[in-house]
């Protein structure tokens, strides 16, 4: 008997034990929110690596000031999506994220809480806020360009305006036993960018891409597309195969003036500046078609969960506010982000010569759009780089080939 | 008394366990084949659509997912072999007597303890870079290139990073067997005048069949379900080329937010490696002798 009751009590404090794992599923399991509504602590979950040293150090600042506690949470970047989807699911969704586009704010959109009456939403630079159904749900990050990133010492972009001086470029450095110009593995490096070109020279990108989504229109029947096929021949000749090169060794080689041009945009700067540069560097438009205008736009935006008390959405755009509008944040976005910042209010001098390009592109007005944003989600690690691989692993498919398999791609993830 | 009193104590230790294998196991699996007959982008605020059979009917027709189980199939078969014939062959070497036998075990032993991840990642460089090198030096640059941006060469890769790492433990467990086979029968075969190639083959292998048994169904379950390796190593490519099934429906769920219908995939997947391993164990099972 006596045994018994020891079992007993054994179970029963068994019980209690796994019952008190398991019970802390209520609503907001992660809420910031203290017992009497007074915030203590909100997160941030961003995908941009670069950044994440010196916004946790504004961070701590701002904990210093203000006494809320703001935790950064970072990851590598590709994954950032599916990451925070585990997150939001399991009730531990940051207080702000990030939402790269129009796409992605498409599937969060349950999640996203309206901006628009944030004093910031006023400063916002021209079509550089993130809308989505008349909802202003994201603040830009920063602009941002890509293209040709130059080391000015090799290169003159007067010489490269087309088709034809483009080929001769490259030609000519690999006579001289140099690199003409480095794509590098990671799908967005790969064809994520470069893809942009032939989309954002039509007249009506976005109409283009639901026409091509609905199979009105065909990338192979399309002229730009067409001579986009030619320069991606042209690169595969002319240069080291880029599924050999990951974007550590892609600006390695740049800096060790191995590499003339690589495709990147001006955020390759905070690698670079790891560096010794002996040149200066310049970023110059593809000249796909002869084009010659910079292609701008947001790389991400700052959202702000709404599926959180009223008081932690409060908070997290309290933040937001202070890192826009304090003297240190200003500072911080500009010098440590490099971002070229989307607002009108913040003076950005002394920016990076590549983001300067970006910033006089951008207020020059004379830019094409970034045409990634708007297309399906994921389509470019799901599919087009894939896709990539094959070209640039067969010598024998040829640029008009290449293309008609980006089309058969792009239906397959339409369907 | 004592006999419900025995019932009592069984409870207390399986009760817990089992909790724990209802909860990280059995739910997720039962609420796994709930959420394949919907249509559902994973995140819990956007809506679930029932779609009954749908998910199911329409991955016969998935060429990505036929492909991908192809690939999985030729893997598996390939590191079956491969490590099964490196595991007997390490068990039989450092179970004859000479002299760094014990060294050569830990030796062949250690890739085990290394995590999946990170041994891909170091054979990703030697596979890439190493191999680089190497065809640089020796001027064999037919063998020695980036066997990673192959696409039948990729696969290869991971059949031998995966038989590397598996290899060890399997010898482990022949070892096991090969022990556990009485010295005197070897010994009276001895005298009877028997060739190491005949006990082998009248002695050994039929002694060893618990253990082939054992070893076979690890191997097969371990190398349809990979995907810490398959990850670090080629992610998927080139092209898809190594996408096998396991990362091909984290692929589906994840990168293409099908959650319902990777679910399907998943659910599928589950029963074709259930039947597989079943199979194999119950035709391994016969062969097994008693002493």
């Amino acid at each position: 008997m006596k045994l018994n009751k020891l079992f007993f009590t054994l179970f029963v404090a068994a019980m209690l034990v796994l019952a008190a794992c398991g019970g802390d599923n209520g609503d907001d399991a992660e809420s910031g929110v203290n017992e009497d509504g007074e915030v203590e602590q909100i997160s941030v979950f961003q995908s941009k690596v670069e950044i994440s040293e010196p916004l946790e150090e504004l961070a701590e600042m701002y904990e210093e000031e203000t006494g809320i506690e703001v935790d950064v949470w970072g990851t590598t970047g590709d994954d950032y999506l599916s990451q925070l989807q585990v997150r939001l699911n399991s009730n531990q969704g940051p207080s702000i994220l990030t939402v790269q586009n129009v796409q992605v704010a498409d599937q969060l959109d349950s999640y996203l809480y309206d901006l628009s009456d944030m004093s910031l939403a006023d400063d916002i630079a021209p079509e550089m806020g993130l809308e989505y159904e008349d909802r202003l749900v994201g603040l830009p990050y920063g602009i941002e360009g890509f293209g040709l990133v130059y080391n000015k010492d090799l290169v003159d972009p007067e010489d490269i305006t087309d088709y034809e001086s483009f080929v001769q470029a490259l030609q000519d450095f690999e006579d001289e036993g140099i690199n003409g110009l480095t794509l590098s593995q990671e799908a967005y490096f790969l064809i994520g960018h470069i893809s942009n070109y032939p989309f954002s020279l039509q007249d009506d990108y976005m109409g283009f891409i639901d026409q091509l989504n609905d199979g009105e229109v065909a990338m192979s029947e399309t002229e730009e597309f067409q001579e986009f096929g030619q320069f991606m021949e042209a690169i595969r000749e002319h240069t080291v195969n880029p599924l050999d090169v990951n974007y550590d060794r892609q600006v390695g080689d740049f800096v060790n003036g191995e590499t003339a041009m690589i495709h990147q945009g001006n955020w390759v700067v905070s690698m670079l500046n790891d560096y010794d540069l002996d040149f200066e560097v310049g970023l110059m438009p593809f000249p796909l078609d002869g084009n010659d205008r910079q292609i701008v736009g947001v790389g991400g935006n700052w959202g702000v969960n709404g599926n959180k008390d009223q008081a932690e959405i409060d908070a997290a755009i309290d933040f937001l506010e202070w890192l826009h509008n304090s003297d240190v944040g200003q500072e911080y976005m500009v010098d440590e982000f490099n971002h070229v910042p989307g607002f009108t209010h913040i003076d950005a001098d002394g920016l990076d010569p590549l983001a300067q390009e970006v910033l006089d592109a951008s207020n020059s007005g004379d830019t094409i759009p970034w045409a990634h944003n708007y297309y399906p989600a994921d389509i470019v690690p799901n599919d087009l780089a894939p896709a990539t691989e094959e070209f640039f692993l067969d010598d024998s498919m040829s640029g008009e080939e290449f293309i008609e398999r980006l089309d058969e791609v792009w239906e397959g993830a339409t369907r | 008394m004592s006999k419900h009193r025995n019932k009592l104590w069984y409870l207390l230790f399986v009760l817990p366990l089992f909790i724990i294998f209802a909860t990280v196991v059995l739910i997720p699996f039962f609420i796994g084949i709930f959420y394949s007959f919907f249509e559902w982008d994973g995140f819990s605020a956007n809506p679930m659509v029932y779609v009954g059979l749908d998910n199911y009917i329409e991955l016969i027709d998935d060429g990505r997912f036929v492909n991908s189980a192809w690939l999985t199939l030729e893997f598996t078969i390939l590191s079956l072999v491969l490590v099964n014939v490196l595991g007997l062959g390490f068990a039989l070497l450092v179970t004859s007597a000479f002299k760094s036998a014990n060294f050569a075990r830990t030796m062949f032993f250690m890739p085990n303890l290394i995590g999946g991840l990170i041994l891909g990642y170091i054979w990703q460089f030697i596979f890439s870079d190493g191999f680089r090198i190497i065809g640089d030096l020796t001027g064999n640059e037919e063998v020695f290139r980036n066997w990673l941006t192959d696409r039948d060469l990729a696969m290869y890769a991971l059949v031998i990073v995966f038989s590397w790492q598996m290899a060890g433990y399997m010898m482990i467990i022949y070892i096991a067997g090969i022990q556990s086979i009485p010295g005197e029968v070897m010994e009276a075969a001895e005298i009877d005048g028997a060739n190491y190639w005949q006990r082998l083959k009248n002695i050994v292998m039929p002694l060893l069949m618990p253990a082939l048994t054992i070893s076979l169904f690890l191997t097969l379950s371990f190398s349809f379900k990979i995907y810490d390796v398959n990850l670090s190593l080629t992610a998927g490519g080139p092209a898809n080329s190594t996408e096998l099934l396991a990362m091909h429906i984290y692929n589906e769920i994840f990168g293409y937010n099908n959650y319902g219908y990777g679910q399907a995939k998943a659910i599928i997947f589950f029963i074709v490696i259930a039947a597989i391993t079943l199979v194999q164990v119950y035709m391994t099972k016969k062969r097994e002798v008693e002493m």
